[in-house]
């Protein structure tokens, strides 16, 4: 199976669940960070023209039946929405979504029946403060999720996981204070972990008669 | 004060076809944010569901989750930014009525308003 973003975070936590399980992971990932793995790694940037098209490559390479992508890869550019930049618009829509719509294309033919796909959007796309590009381009994974599952059924599943806050690099880097804010509001009372959407992604992926979801992993932020 | 509005009701083909859209839709909604002018959005009903391919439901409910942003940002100045979902045969006049609607700063902020009746007993994204 092919999971990206993989190098760190949410991305490596689910390489590693899902090995647990027996399968040979191809980790893709910009950056070299991929080395102190054990997945297979594709180094790659997935918006480049070629990027999909390489890690299409890797899978014919190993020569296994694809069972499951996980597109993970994520970054954040925020700013209030009188502030943003285009630039920083583009950026996370291209990585975002652009490169989980591209490699998805380039990956149908590979994906075996019964096979599964599991998009990580975020609870952003219910809407978030400072957060227009991410939220925009979020809200535009569950289009993705939605259009994908009525395309692909009934042979391959797809659905998407609304992370809230999860204790990544990425949020751990917002200030303690804000951080400290953020907890407060969230009826669980705490962050959540990388393992716990390691384990609904692999859940999902276990044959099943879910498609075209979007499930939120927040702590009950959602509602408070 | 004029209501910024934009349309993404035609079907989208390709992945460049919705980022230019998307990328567009920011620009408007960042020139109405900074005048203080609501902004309302107009998307195809079919493509919040997925139904008119990929490329099409990205930009829709791209522009669902942007407006819910947006209305979040927007809250505190009472500026108002919504989504109207139409079907293909949505009377024009209609959609302008509730873009009016959806411009009072003493109504609605952050939702989508279906005026067509294919979402019943459906899911909203």
């Amino acid at each position: 199976m092919v999971v990206t973003g993989a190098a760190r975070g949410i991305g490596r936590a689910i390489g590693e669940r899902l090995q647990t399980e027996g399968y040979t992971v191809i980790g893709v990932d910009i950056g070299d960070d991929l080395a102190d793995t054990t997945f297979e790694p594709v180094q790659v940037d997935l918006t480049s023209p070629d990027g999909p098209e390489t890690v299409a490559r890797a899978v014919d390479r190993l020569g296994f039946p694809l069972v499951a992508l996980v597109n993970n890869a994520g970054i954040t550019r925020d700013a209030r929405l009188v502030n943003l930049k285009e630039e920083d618009v583009a950026a996370v829509l291209d990585v975002n979504l652009g490169a989980a719509y591209r490699l998805t294309r380039a990956l149908l033919d590979r994906l075996v029946p019964g096979s599964s796909i599991v998009n990580l959007a975020s609870r952003a796309y219910l809407g978030n403060f400072g957060q227009f590009n991410y939220s925009m381009s979020k809200g535009g994974v569950v289009g993705l999720t939605k259009a994908l599952a009525l395309e692909l059924a009934p042979d391959v599943r797809v659905n998407a996981i609304a992370p809230g806050l999860i204790a990544t690099e990425m949020s751990m880097a917002i200030p303690a204070d804000i951080r400290q804010k953020m907890v407060d509001n969230i009826p669980l009372g705490r962050m959540g972990e990388p393992a716990e959407v390691a384990d609904l992604v692999a859940w999902l992926i276990h044959p099943g008669y879910i498609t075209g979801e979007v499930l939120v992993i927040g702590g009950g932020r959602s509602l408070a | 004060m004029e209501t910024a509005v934009f349309y993404a009701t035609d079907t989208v083909d390709d992945w460049d076809a919705a980022r230019s859209l998307l990328l567009e839709a920011f620009r408007l909604s960042q020139e109405a944010a900074t005048a203080g002018r609501p902004i309302v959005y107009v998307v195809h009903g079919d493509d919040l569901l997925g139904r008119r391919g990929a490329p099409s439901a990205m930009v829709a409910t791209g522009l669902l989750s942007a407006a819910r942003t947006a209305a979040i940002e927007l809250a505190r100045s009472r500026v108002p930014a919504n989504v109207v979902a139409v079907a293909d045969d949505t009377d024009p006049s209609v959609v302008d009525r509730w873009v009016q609607h959806l411009s009072d700063r003493d109504g609605p902020t952050g939702e989508v308003v279906r005026l067509d009746a294919s979402h019943l007993g459906k899911a909203l994204p």
